[in-house]
């Protein structure tokens, strides 16, 4: 029985070292250098709307693919229910990038309709958000989770 | 500085004065993040992304779009224009490098 027990530890041993070395690759991977523009998705929110926050609204229609294949291209397309004159300006965020801006579009009454579509690129499985930044100061947004398969930023 | 390809559409193609149109525009432009790693020599590629588009009709600005790095390779962009005549419409789009060109499309309304 003792030199079972032996023979277990011996062999939980090597197992304890992998563990500790994929712990260490794990937080070299969190600690590797951020881009230059890096900024977090509250910080990103809160200059867009100038600390005020955005409210969730239904006027906001987000269209995104449930799941995407590829995260290098995830095609985003924004519709604002209001008239083209109350809408100031479209942002599009993600939650997890590491610079969580990815557009921002600014309007004038020439485009008719507040609408504004591109492609982006995902890191990971996350939420892209749609805020709308309104003429009299006051944000709306629309959120939408986006599941990635592969990972297309950084 | 390298001349890129850019593309503008308008959508649909028969349109009439007081139609609101689809106008697509599309760059060749790598997009670099700065954050990946060249696999040949193992360096970090430098950041490179187009980081302001302009469009005008007849020369009056009337969207502003600001890209950051986390738009894709290729970049394709597209709002919604109200025709008020014929004119032209003009992109001017720049990038962290300081390349700036720029690519116009004439508008003719039909009807």
């Amino acid at each position: 029985m003792e030199r079972r027990s032996f023979l277990k530890g011996i062999g939980a041993l090597p197992a304890l070292g992998v563990l500790g070395a994929s712990g260490v690759t794990l937080l070299a991977k969190e600690s590797k250098p951020k881009g230059k523009n890096a900024i977090s998705f509250k910080k990103a929110l809160e200059v867009i709307t100038h600390g005020k926050g955005a409210k969730e609204s239904d006027k906001v229609h987000l269209v995104v693919p449930e799941i995407a294949e590829n995260g290098a291209v995830v095609p985003v397309k924004v519709n604002v229910d209001l008239p083209i004159e109350q809408v100031k300006s479209i942002h599009i965020l993600s939650t997890k990038n590491s610079n969580a801006r990815c557009a921002d579009v600014f309007l004038t009454p020439r485009n008719g309709k507040a609408y504004f579509a591109t492609r982006i690129k995902l890191g990971g499985t996350q939420e892209v958000v749609a805020v709308a930044v309104l003429k009299d100061g006051s944000a709306i947004m629309a959120k939408k989770p986006v599941k990635v398969t592969i990972g297309g930023c950084g | 500085m390298a001349k890129r390809k850019s593309i503008i559409k308008i959508k649909p193609r028969k349109y009439k004065v007081g139609d609101i149109v689809k106008v697509d525009f599309i760059v060749i432009h790598p997009m670099e993040t700065g954050m990946r790693k060249d696999k040949k020599t193992g360096k970090i590629k430098p950041m490179h992304y187009i980081n302001e588009v302009k469009f005008y009709f007849n020369d009056e600005l009337f969207t502003t779009i600001i890209p950051w790095e986390t738009v894709s390779t290729n970049p394709y962009f597209s709002i919604n224009m109200k025709v008020t005549g014929p004119g032209v419409i003009k992109v001017v789009y720049k990038d962290n490098l300081g390349e700036v060109n720029e690519k116009s499309k004439k508008v003719k309304p039909k009807g």
